[in-house]
């Protein structure tokens, strides 16, 4: 019997990790999906996020869950400055984005990464610091689970259910859906591409540091400046995996990470796990390039 | 097909490698050690100058051919009590073979879905050679050899002379025309009877043959490997860097590169050098959104005679 509570145990714990990854790299989708560009400085945001939870808890003290919001607003000035700063000069005129813009992106986003995570590391120096956060923990027969893992994991899902119905059912929603799907076909029904570009990105940000102010609760004693060299190519698998652009995508890539870490964990090492977990990505791309999802 | 006869570039970069091959040769042990770094840099940043600079496809996981060929050395003289000639040799073949390996797969990818797989595959050697004891705890291995900074310097020395050679030529060959095709419009290139699978691989494989070859000499000139900074995307970064910074695609781009960002490094104070990441961070950023052929693009764009002549 341990064996197969070992395995619901892994596969409980595996869910509830899916989930906050889930969140951490739905805010790079949204901006992928919508906008067509990967931000490669996508973990020093979650980093940002989390650091933003961090210092709340210490001057504030608020749970990481209410700093969620308070990082959110934030993160949509974020997003909109990162908007003009670095898309809006490669994005505007025009239909679809060239090799030539995705390089100049990727470059530039790549700049910002190191100058973020390095600024970081002189103002909150190498140091690991953690938030507490403990409201106990919740028994099912022989399964403890803790309540803050608990919580994140229904925020999460919250938030991405959130962001779904807020594309699907608003007025913007759609118009941001249709520049997804055509630039300058939402031009001439009369929306400016700029705004709802600019608009989508800072929806995406915002996500993004309320993810990495949820994420905290996983990584009591390890918010650190270099985080974000493991979240992004987290969040990179799962939005591949997800398809970028689909909503639930986040969601179904997050747990399929988290399940397949923790049990992979459960049998071969931590290192293996990682390795299954970042490998997965090379056959999805070669056999369904669009994502799991249809 | 036109090829023009070889121009002031090339003598350029021939008269600055004699120049580095003089001072080694004159001064010897104390500024050779400065001088072999830069040339590791050098190394590194033309190889990945075959990838990113000429297909135009970002590589952020080229420092797994330089771990590669880290590896490669250092095991080949720790175990086998092999030359280090040898092991450079065997580094760049390594990275050779794996760069066919995963160029075959990974070259289907376009843009950021081939910069995202190349982010991931070093994830997961990282972690893999975790795994092997024979690679030491830690993936740790250090070997102590007979100092004679002069060999590795020259090793690397020539690595890079061929490297600027190699660029130069194909950057003016059939094959750069393909290549240029490819990286203006994938499509178009293949449909006027370019074959871009087999120009990207030939590109991917050079890129890992001087990445091998390069780590080999770096492992060497650093006595050891250790899986950590082996893997670090430091290195990964630090290469695209210093070929934005410099100039992609271009012959002279990647050694100016590697000027501007290792002698800071080297000559700053430790205090001072904390901010050096930030500064390339801020460089790259001002690069890529404004000046998209870095130095090279500045100093072209500043004078009609340097237009003419930088390649």
């Amino acid at each position: 019997m341990v064996a197969v509570e070992l395995i619901v145990r892994d596969l409980a714990f595996g869910l509830m990790l899916g989930c906050v990854f889930s969140v951490v790299a739905h805010g790079l989708n949204i901006i992928w999906g919508v906008v067509k560009v990967v931000n490669i400085a996508h973990g020093e945001f979650i980093m940002l996020g989390a650091y933003g939870a961090y210092f709340l808890n210490l001057f504030a003290g608020i749970t990481p869950l209410e700093s969620a919001p308070v990082n959110a607003v934030i993160g949509l000035l974020v997003g909109y400055a990162f908007y003009y700063a670095f898309l809006h000069r490669e994005l505007r005129n025009k239909q679809t984005i060239t090799l030539q813009s995705e390089m100049v992106t990727l470059a530039a986003t790549f700049g910002l990464s190191l100058f973020i995570s390095n600024l970081a590391i002189i103002l909150f120096t190498g140091n690991p610091v953690g938030v507490n956060y403990n409201p106990g923990t919740l028994q099912f027969g022989y399964l403890h689970v803790p309540l803050a893992a608990l919580y994140v994991a229904i925020v999460s899902i919250l938030i991405i259910a959130g962001t779904w119905l807020f594309l699907e059912k608003t007025f913007i929603g759609s118009t941001i859906r249709a520049y997804s799907q055509d630039v300058t076909a939402t031009e001439l029904v009369g929306a400016n591409p700029a705004t709802v570009a600019s608009l989508a990105t800072a929806l995406g940000f915002a996500v993004t540091m309320a993810g990495g102010a949820l994420l905290t609760v996983w990584v009591p004693v390890g918010i650190n400046p270099l985080m974000g060299a493991l979240y992004a190519p987290i969040s990179f698998v799962i939005v591949v995996l997800g398809g970028p652009g689909k909503m639930w995508g986040s969601l179904v890539g997050g747990l399929t990470l988290g399940v397949l870490i923790d049990l992979v964990q459960a049998f071969a090492t931590a290192q293996i796990a990682y390795a299954a977990a970042f490998l997965i990505l090379i056959p999805v791309l070669v056999f369904r390039p669009g994502g799991i999802l249809k | 097909m036109n090829i023009q006869k070889p121009g002031l570039t090339l003598y350029g970069l021939f008269i600055v490698m004699a120049f580095l091959a003089a001072a080694a040769l004159l001064f010897g042990v104390a500024v050779s050690s400065i001088l072999v770094f830069l040339l590791i840099y050098a190394a590194l940043a033309y190889s990945i100058n075959f990838i990113t600079g000429m297909i135009g496809y970002v590589d952020f996981g080229h420092v797994l051919f330089m771990a590669i060929g880290s590896y490669a050395l250092a095991t080949l003289v720790s175990y086998y009590g092999a030359n280090p000639l040898l092991g450079v040799g065997a580094g760049a073949v390594l990275g050779l073979v794996f760069a066919l390996g995963i160029g075959l797969v990974i070259l289907r990818f376009r843009g950021v879905y081939f910069a995202i797989a190349t982010v991931v595959l070093v994830l997961a050697a990282y972690n893999i050679v975790l795994q092997f004891p024979q690679l030491g705890t830690g993936g740790e291995i250090i070997f102590n050899l007979t100092l004679q900074p002069l060999t590795p310097y020259f090793t690397i020395w020539t690595i890079v002379l061929i490297e600027i050679a190699l660029t130069y030529y194909v950057n003016r060959s059939r094959i750069g025309f393909g290549i240029r095709a490819i990286k203006s419009e994938e499509d178009a290139a293949s449909s006027v009877g370019v074959s871009p699978q087999r120009l990207k691989l030939i590109g991917y494989m050079l890129g890992g043959l001087f990445g091998g070859a390069a780590g080999g000499v770096y492992s060497w000139s650093t006595s050891g490997v250790t899986a950590g900074p082996a893997f670090d995307f430091t290195f990964s970064l630090l290469m695209l860097a210093m070929i934005i910074i410099g100039g992609v695609g271009t012959s002279i781009g990647p050694l100016l590169g590697a000027v501007v960002v290792y002698i800071p490094s080297y000559f700053l104070l430790t205090s001072v050098a904390q901010a050096q990441p930030l500064i390339i961070g801020l460089l790259v950023i001002i690069m890529a959104l404004f000046l998209p052929d870095g130095i090279v693009g500045l100093l072209r764009r500043s004078n009609e005679r340097l237009r003419l002549v930088l390649e």
